[in-house]
């Protein structure tokens, strides 16, 4: 399962790049997810719940930092196991930024999502569309955190994935 | 040691062989087998029995088989059946629809007038206790499987049913009431399996008051590995239970383990095409090309909306169907369209799934043997999706869909489309995301001696050999237009019926 998308920001690059940069700080923009901690330089562990009609799952999951190179490539791997049934998702998320102006920079993600185990019954069901909920709150979350509150004129809406 | 010997084995307790081992053993000087892989678990554990517990049926216990399948994008996605005693009855939806008499009309076109509607409506009426239509001369009285419907069109509704009905009536869906007449269709009151809120499986309803006969034997956890060929005759069954292996004698052998099991345990005796059977190292024993071939399955892709302001929690969503044509112009529908409890994430608004499951499939995928070893599962390919007017079908009932809940008394509860996002191709959310309602048919198909894909003949005997008869889904020739169990049911009695005869 893939999902990718662009937005653009109007603030630069390098303050972009250092919000993306710092897990612990982002967590608070994705609704779900709790209790994120640094464990080293590199790796982050926390949690995200959900749930479906009458069952509640949890997932703890760790992320590594594989490539950091401003402003062309952050990859991201991701490993969750979730409490129900015990099954794996491994995510790998790519962003890259393009300067388009001393404040205005443009972000495009894609993210590559697996699930091994029961939970690919439901999961393109659920996975598919609380993933693409939580990009777009976390898109949304980003663009209030760093654009100045008058410039939300400058920036486009997110535009759409593929 | 001597053999055991009985006059039928049963192979596979699912909702045909319960019938099928209920019902033969209703002679006292029959002695009947009915061997199951799966576990006989008594009392019926409360996960299987509570409707409520669905989701962790599926998800945690052991009482489903995964299949993995390839969807026609590369990604894969899993395959479920039951593997417990009452098979798919035993863990699926509940639902009980019978087929359509368009269905039966193309069964007959294999079958002979034997599998007409007009042959096998009595059949299908005598299965059936449906205390909702006591008057109707299309529904039974006192039969084994009670019907019942949770939700009525008289019943109190809350606002998101109340407006599901104003904006079918204002598009001009018809109310469907009984999804048991010729041609269903419109906004459906759907009937279930359910006795005093508990799920009744093929089990409860066919085998267990058959139990207590000295001439009936149920043998759970046990594998059929290979059925041994004398010429034109079985001779016995080849078994994998607690004990070891077991080589069992038999006078008629009756395969009911699905239509994924019923091909292998063929294929694994040398029964089928030469090709599937020697490119595991085994012996042909008796050609019969259709052996794993046309697979079918129904299509379901789910569209995922983000709730509204105004969806409240607590309002319920009873099991009320949509079952439309795909396509204007259509004399008949071909979609059940579901709606789904909510997706909850804290901090986030609820997500709202709906599925499209699409009733005919026109790809014919295939089963094949993975490797010799009877452990081992069978590979699978599904071809779900892959005929272009299958996908212009589904992609047809996504944009109905869409405009159904787009409408302002649906737009109340339903709010954005978020899966497939904007500007995402639909036909490639389709393709990539789509499961299947599960219900495998078609691999070993019935028709006439003269037809060279034909498994068994109209009466379910395998063509060609004695003593052996097929019966549960896998001898379907095309999907029915309705979930499967009823079906498998229905097949069950036909075979008994005429095994009894033969």
């Amino acid at each position: 399962m893939k999902l990718a998308g662009q937005i653009e920001i109007a603030a630069p690059a390098e303050r972009v790049w250092a919000t993306i940069n710092d897990p612990v700080g982002l967590a608070a923009c994705i609704p779900g997810v709790q209790d994120v901690r640094k464990i080293d330089d590199r790796t982050f562990g926390g949690g995200i719940t959900a749930a479906v009609g009458p069952m509640e799952g949890h997932f703890d999951f760790s992320a590594v930092i594989e490539q950091s190179d401003f402003p062309s490539a952050l990859v991201v791997q991701m490993t969750g196991t979730d409490s129900v049934t015990k099954s794996t998702l491994l995510a790998t998320v790519t962003t890259s930024l393009e300067i388009l102006g001393e404040s205005r920079t443009r972000l495009a993600y894609t993210a590559t999502l697996n699930v091994k185990g029961r939970l690919a019954i439901l999961g393109d069901m659920i996975l598919r569309a609380t993933a693409s909920m939580m990009i777009s709150e976390l898109v949304k979350c980003l663009k209030v955190r760093l654009e100045p509150p008058a410039g939300a004129a400058a920036a486009g809406a997110p535009e759409a994935a593929t | 040691m001597t053999a055991r010997r009985f006059d039928v084995v049963v192979v596979g307790g699912g909702s045909a062989g319960c019938v099928v081992a209920a019902r033969l053993s209703e002679d006292p000087a029959r002695s009947v087998l009915l061997i199951e892989e799966g576990q006989d678990p008594r009392p019926i554990p409360e996960i299987i029995a509570n409707p409520r517990r669905q989701g962790e049926l599926i998800l945690e216990s052991d009482f489903v088989r995964l299949y993995e399948a390839e969807r026609a994008d590369g990604s894969t996605f899993p395959l479920i059946s039951g593997r417990v005693l009452g098979g798919g009855s035993s863990v699926n939806n509940l639902g009980v629809m019978r087929p359509l008499k368009r269905d039966f009309d193309a069964w007959a076109r294999f079958g002979g007038p034997a599998w007409s509607y007009e042959s096998l409506l009595s059949a299908a009426i005598a299965l059936e206790d449906d205390p909702d239509f006591p008057d109707s001369p299309l529904h039974g009285k006192g039969g084994p499987l009670r019907l019942n419907r949770a939700w009525k069109f008289d019943s109190p509704s809350d606002p998101p049913v109340e407006a599901m009905m104003a904006v079918a009536d204002q598009l001009g869906i018809p109310r469907c009431e009984d999804m048991a007449v010729p041609e269903p269709y419109g906004l459906c009151a759907s009937p279930y399996n359910l006795v005093d809120g508990k799920r009744q499986s093929a089990v409860n309803a066919f085998l267990d008051p058959a139990r207590g006969r000295p001439n009936l034997t149920i043998q759970a956890n046990t594998r059929a590995t290979r059925l041994m060929l004398d010429g034109s005759c079985v001779t016995a069954v080849e078994v994998a239970g607690p004990d070891g292996p077991e080589r069992i004698e038999a006078g008629r052998v009756v395969v009911c383990a699905g239509a994924y099991q019923t091909p292998h345990l063929l294929l694994l005796s040398g029964i089928g095409p030469a090709d599937k059977i020697e490119r595991v190292g085994l012996a042909v024993r008796h050609r019969l090309d259709g052996v794993g071939e046309n697979f079918q399955d129904h299509a379901v892709v789910y569209m995922t909306f983000s709730g509204s302001a105004g969806l409240r929690e607590d309002y319920l969503i009873p099991k009320v169907r949509l079952f439309v044509a795909s396509t204007p112009g259509m004399d008949h529908g071909d979609l059940h369209i579901l709606l789904h409890p909510s997706i909850r994430v804290p901090g986030m608004a609820p997500l709202l799934p709906v599925s499209i499951r699409l009733l005919e499939d026109r790809a014919r995928g295939s089963v094949w043997l993975s490797s010799a070893d009877p452990a081992d599962l069978p590979a699978v390919d599904p071809r779900i999706l892959s005929h272009p007017t299958d996908r212009t079908a589904m992609l047809n009932g996504m944009q109905l869909l869409a405009d159904f809940v787009r409408h302002p008394r649906m737009a109340e509860f339903y709010g954005e489309l978020v899966t497939p996002g904007e500007g995402e191709s639909w036909e490639e959310h389709a393709v990539g995301s789509h499961i299947t309602y599960n219900h495998a048919t078609g691999t070993c198909r019935l028709g006439q001696a003269d037809d060279p894909m034909a498994v068994v003949g109209p009466d379910l005997r395998v063509h060609g050999l004695d003593n052996l008869w097929l019966a549960d889904m896998s001898v379907i020739p095309v999907i029915p237009h309705a979930p499967t169990n009823l079906t498998a049911n229905l097949v069950g009695s036909i075979a008994a019926r005429n095994i009894a005869a033969d």
